[in-house]
């Protein structure tokens, strides 16, 4: 485990690389440094992870690197954490991130900042990997800052054009509210606890909470906010939709991969916490529910392929948050690792579309791709095969999990489970919608596809992976709880199978064979409108958040508070103006003023008497 | 006896003083006002009111030297007052008295062949001087 | 005087013999190099027989002069500064139309003059020494009287100086008689005669205030500041820096002997005086100095500022009492080693900037615009000694204010801390604008030259400077050492 320092800063030492040669070196050379900083410390993460195999998988491990400050009775160091549950991280991170990084070298070739680009990825994948390395609150802390820092450069990485300026700042301002509902979250913490050291507090939250009581329940809810802004679930999800004005490997790395599941890391990562707080748990999950809901219906309206794609992001993170609610943990994060994969899969897909329409990313101009697209095709059916859950798939395997466990959840089970298989109907709807309007149809534009080493095998590889990936065995089972026991009854999985196949049908006939369009609810103008600006969040907290908040900064606009130290400055500059006066050069009247001076001190000097 | 008694005793040959000068001033100021003579005459307003008459301007410039020369008097002529003091006390001061005069003499000396060396001694203008200079370069 | 008395003394000695040397040299030969090596080597074999001697017992030489530790600390400090000064002239002078030897023979007496201030402990010596150092002083400030760009200034200068310092000396010259009359010696230390005080303890008072007024004028504590700015920018710049960094150092060394180490209980008359005159240098030193425009204007103004801040340490050791007076005393001692230190650097910059042209130092700040560009390692020390002036940590101005912040925290002065603290931010905003205006565009392409000489003296003071704030354990001790 000695070399698992070198994990994170492998792409730390490539941003410090990129940044300190910029403009000095060549775009090969940055290629080399930014792909392959990554692509070593997915090597090193295989190294590490056959060291933790061959030890034994029920373990855990935490290394020590240097204190970093010490505050009281708070003791902060840097020191990294394995076990099951971070291990399954890095894979994630490490490895779908040197896919992303792979295509993104060929994607991102004539962009004229392309150094600039992979140092920005490089930090982010730095700042990722040390979110799930951390072994305390405060480092985990950091990292999560890190890549909202990240994210937003990212976003805002064309920043010639103001709307992405925009997104980006509106991404971080957003995710900044639920940052600081997690940061309060962690004092509120090491008040109760003590501590943020990671393996202690999971050790004493079963010993020092009552179960349901007020402090875990106000600890477990200040967290479940921070998560809720970082992965973009109801009610601070709107950033994300503007999010993908950044370049497409951004949007497949940061807001599909990893950064936007770091909230479900979260959750899972201080499991302890929000064990002790059901109420909690019973929130997450229905937080989860109703944004896979909202955000399924908002995808079934969308015209942008990416924001399709966000939507579905958002949707899908829904089902994993759903899936913790649940107490299904391991099938959480199970379906976060799948989700990587095939989102990941379908964002790249989307890029390279959108590299052979120039830059064209309405769908209803796209249409008959199949034809001159092959390889993009068959990826972006593989990927939305996953996404909606056909056998065998990858995707298959983790949703179905995640919906027999809400099923044996005792009380609300049955309901969340038509919830979720609900948000399974719609998923196939919107993702064939997608497939079926790029890809079937008349042809209505001539696309370039771009091809290379840079495009082709990445996709490729993901695309395998996203359908094997099922097989897979996470090592979490020994960090989380498991799911309750038991066995649904036979017809809710065959209704669960068949519902993304009946959705892929209603979706054939009203896409392909354009029948049925009654049941293309979105003819009532309103009722589109409303879903097209997914569901008026963002027009909600324009009124009530933001334009109250602009006419304050207008009415305030000389900043009353500053006129203070303004009147001291100005009270300054006239003394200054006024003691200057007295220094006229004139020489008798500086001996006056030694004169009056010296009895002055003779006056003051006798009072002494 | 008093403070207050003590205080006066110190005072007042200081008030006294003051007075008197105070008193000096006054008497100086209205002494001629009373006495001088009234007569307004033109011949009155002449620097001398019998003598000749004065022609050119009192506006004229001494030439420095003779301001050095004041100068070098009053440092190397009260070089003699420091020499008296010690004279009186020769046998009590000894040979460490002797030395300390002679170091005093010495660094004057010193002093002297610099200005000497300068030319600081020598009474002509520098206009001279370098008509002087030119005529030795002929 | 016995042989002991003479080697302690050497230091003042060596530095006495310069200027006869000077003297008969200049009468036979006339070279700026070798004047300004002799006086510089004299100078530094003065400082290092001072600091070497340091540890041994201390001499009475004759009733005037002490050479203790302290005085060898500071009186080596102030022959450093001489030394820093000497050696900045030499460029200085070689670029003016101005005769030039004579320089060294005054440079080296005003350098006398203040290391006879430092061990002087009686009032005799103390005046013997003031005076030399200013008389000296009146002439090195108006020494560019024939140079055609800066006689004006330097000759305004000189006057103002001189006829100002006859004023607080004759004010010192009446204190001193006064305190006479009321002891029956002239001995620092308040040696009343057995039969008791010959006159009434008035004349102790009044003395002593007098005397003040002369120490205030020298240490340009408001209301005895007027000359400060005029002076400041009509000397030469080196002679600026003599100004601010060794009178300062002489004159506050005296101020410690006469209120701090010696008896007589002076620094109870004068406490109310001496902090009103703290108030007003801290706060109207740095509001004079906020939007100056001529550097060395602003470095007056500062070592106003500065100078005010030192008064803490009297006020300390008066509401102390003897427990805590060596607190009081080493703080004072390291704060004008510091001082002396920031303030050389930065008026060796500005002397040899403006040994490359004049309207660096007489002209507005808009002449240093982008210096950091065309003279980055000059513009760099200017830099560093703002940033030091300021108090900004890992250089030496923090330590000096630390210094001063500790002590006045334990004697509980809470108005002379809280106005000290309000005079360093005030002070933050006139440093950092220097800074800001060497970090812009430059306007013009002037290349600066720069000769070894002077790279190496630049290099010393910038070391001192952040040797000082880097690792300050040594200094401290040496301090330590010479306050026992």
């Amino acid at each position: 485990m000695q070399q698992l320092w070198l994990i994170p800063c492998l792409p730390l030492v490539g941003f410090l690389l990129l940044v300190l040669g910029h403009g000095r070196c060549s775009r090969s050379v940055a290629r080399l440094v930014g792909v392959g900083s990554v692509a070593m410390a997915g090597l090193v993460t295989l190294w590490v992870a056959l060291d933790f195999y061959s030890a034994g998988a029920a373990q855990s491990y935490q290394v020590q690197l240097w204190p970093w400050f010490n505050a009281g009775t708070l003791e902060v160091s840097f020191g990294l954490y394995l076990d099951g549950l971070s291990l399954s991280m890095l894979f994630v991170i490490t490895g779908v991130g040197s896919l992303i990084h792979w295509y993104a070298s060929g994607y991102m070739w004539q962009d004229p900042d392309y150094q600039r680009f992979f140092a920005y990825m490089n930090l982010f994948v730095a700042a990722m990997l040390t979110l799930v390395l951390a072994d305390n609150l405060v480092l985990l802390f950091l990292g999560w800052e890190g890549v909202g820092l990240c994210s937003f450069l990212l976003i805002g990485f064309w920043h010639q054009d103001p709307a992405n300026g925009y997104a980006a700042r509106k991404a971080f301002v957003v995710t900044r509210v639920g940052d600081t509902a997690f940061a309060i979250g962690l004092f509120l913490l090491f008040r109760e606890l003590g501590t943020l050291d990671l393996p202690t507090i999971m050790a004493l939250a079963p010993e020092q909470f009552v179960m349901g009581a007020n402090r875990p329940t106000l600890i477990a809810a200040l967290l479940l906010a921070g998560a809720v802004g970082k992965s973009a679930q109801l009610p601070l999800h709107t950033w994300l939709p503007d999010a993908m004005a950044g370049p497409t490997p951004v949007s497949a790395l940061i807001h599909a991969a990893t950064m936007v599941t770091a909230g479900v890391y979260l959750i899972a990562r201080t499991h302890e916490v929000f064990l002790q707080a059901p109420d909690v748990l019973l929130v997450v999950a229905l937080i989860g529910l109703f944004t896979l809901l909202i955000s399924g219906f908002t995808a079934l309206n969308q015209t942008d392929i990416k924001r399709v794609l966000a939507y579905s992001t958002m949707s899908q993170i829904g089902y994993m948050f759903f899936a913790l609610g649940v107490g299904a943990w391991n099938e959480s994060v199970f379906h976060l690792m799948t989700h990587a994969l095939f989102k990941a899969l379908l964002f790249m897909t989307a890029g390279s579309i959108i590299l052979a329409m120039h830059h064209e990313q309405d769908i209803r101009s796209m249409g008959g791709l199949r034809r001159q697209l092959p390889v993009p095709f068959w990826c972006f059916v593989i990927g939305s095969a996953c996404l909606v859950a056909l056998p065998p798939t990858s995707g298959f395997f983790s949703k179905e999990a995640i919906l027999i466990a809400s099923w044996q959840l005792p009380g609300y089970g049955p309901w969340l489970w038509l919830g979720g298989v609900l948000g399974a109907f719609i998923t196939a709807m919107y993702s064939f919608r997608l497939l079926f309007m790029v890809f079937f149809g008349p042809q209505k534009a001539h696309p370039h596809e771009p091809k290379g080493w840079q495009f082709h095998p990445p996709l490729m590889i993901l695309g395998a992976l996203s359908l094997v990936a099922g097989w897979f065995v996470l090592p979490t089972a020994t960090v989380l709880p498991a799911s309750p026991a038991g066995h649904p009854p036979t017809w809710t999985i065959v209704v669960a199978i068949a519902m993304p196949l009946l959705g892929i049908g209603i979706a054939y006939k009203v896409y392909v064979r354009h029948q049925w369009q009654g049941l293309r609810f979105v003819q009532w103008q309103k009722l589109r409108q409303f879903l097209f600006q997914g569901w008026g969040f963002d027009g909600m907290y324009k009124r009530l958040l933001l334009t109250p908040f602009t006419t304050l900064a207008q009415v305030n606009r000389n900043d009353m508070i500053d006129g203070l130290p303004k009147l001291l400055i100005q009270l300054s500059r006239f003394l200054h103006g006024l003691f200057s006066q007295l220094q006229n050069g004139q020489l008798r009247f500086y001996i006056a003023t030694l004169a009056s001076a010296a009895i002055i001190v003779l006056a003051l000097a006798l009072k002494v008497l | 006896m008093t403070y207050g008694e003590e205080l006066i005793r110190h005072i007042w040959p200081l008030a006294l003083f003051l007075v008197m000068v105070g008193g000096l001033i006054v008497l100086m100021l209205t002494l001629p006002a009373l006495l001088g003579g009234k007569r307004v005459s033109r011949a009155v307003n002449e620097p001398y009111e019998c003598g000749i008459v004065p022609v050119g301007s009192t506006h004229f410039r001494m030439p420095i030297p003779f301001y050095l020369f004041a100068i070098f008097f009053v440092i190397f002529d009260l070089e003699v007052v420091f020499l008296f003091a010690w004279a009186v006390a020769v046998k009590e001061t000894g040979w460490l008295g002797f030395t300390e005069a002679l170091i005093f003499i010495l660094i004057l000396f010193a002093a002297l062949i610099y200005l000497w060396r300068l030319g600081a001694l020598d009474w002509r203008t520098s206009r001279q001087k370098l008509d002087l200079r030119n005529l030795d370069a002929r | 005087m016995n042989w002991l008395a003479l080697t302690s003394l050497m230091p003042l000695l060596l530095v006495a013999s310069i200027s006869v040397i000077l003297l008969l040299l200049l009468a036979f030969i006339r070279d700026h190099k070798l004047t300004c090596w002799i006086t510089c080597l004299g100078l530094a074999m003065a400082a290092f027989w001072a600091f070497a001697d340091m540890g041994d017992a201390p001499q009475q030489v004759t009733p005037l002069l002490i050479m203790d530790d302290f005085s060898r600390l500071l009186g080596g400090t102030v022959l450093l500064v001489s030394l820093a000064c000497g050696w900045m002239s030499y460029t200085y002078l070689e670029t003016a139309d101005e005769i030039r030897e004579e320089y060294y023979i005054l440079l080296s007496l005003a350098a006398l003059g203040a290391c006879v201030l430092v061990a002087s402990n009686h009032f005799a010596s103390m005046f013997i020494g003031l005076e030399l150092m200013s008389v000296s002083l009146f002439a090195m400030v108006g020494y560019m009287a024939h140079s055609k760009q800066q006689a004006n200034m330097t000759l305004e200068a000189g006057v103002k100086y001189m006829v100002l310092s006859g004023v607080s000396s004759s004010f010192l010259l009446f204190g001193v008689a006064l305190i006479y009359a009321y002891a029956g010696n002239l001995n620092i230390d308040l040696l009343v005669a057995a039969e008791g005080p010959r006159l009434q303890s008035g004349y102790l008072v009044i003395g002593s205030a007098l005397l003040l007024v002369g120490v205030a004028f020298k240490m340009s504590w408001i209301p005895f500041h007027m000359w400060t700015p005029d002076v400041y920018q009509g000397a030469p710049a080196p002679v600026t820096g003599f100004l601010a960094g060794a009178v300062k150092v002489a004159v506050f060394a005296f101020a410690m002997r006469w209120l701090m180490m010696a008896q007589g209980g002076y620094l109870d008359l004068l406490l109310l005086g001496l902090t009103v005159m703290a108030v007003l240098s801290m706060v109207v030193g740095n509001l004079l100095a906020l939007r100056q425009n001529n550097l060395k204007r602003l470095l007056g103004y500062s070592s106003i500022a500065h100078m005010g801040y030192i008064i803490v340490t009297l006020a300390a050791s008066a509401t102390l009492g003897a427990a805590a007076l060596s607190t009081a005393l080493e703080a004072a001692a390291i704060y004008l080693i510091t001082y002396a230190s920031m303030t050389m650097l930065a008026f060796a910059v500005i002397s040899q900037l403006a040994a490359q042209d004049r309207r660096f130092e007489s002209g507005t700040l808009a002449h240093y615009q982008g210096l950091l560009y065309q003279q980055p390692l000059l513009a760099g020390a200017l830099m560093l000694a703002m940033l030091a002036l300021a108090g900004m940590p890992l250089t030496a101005g923090f330590i000096g204010k630390y210094y001063l912040v500790l002590v006045a925290v334990d004697s509980q002065l809470w108005l002379l801390l809280s106005l000290l603290v309000l005079g360093s931010s005030l002070g933050l905003y006139y440093y950092l604008r220097v800074i800001l205006v060497l970090c812009k565009t430059p306007v013009g392409d002037s290349r600066l030259t720069l000769g070894a000489s002077e790279k190496l003296l630049l290099t010393l003071l910038v070391a001192v400077t952040l040797w000082l704030g880097l690792y300050p354990t040594p200094a401290i001790q040496w301090v330590q050492l010479a306050i026992q």
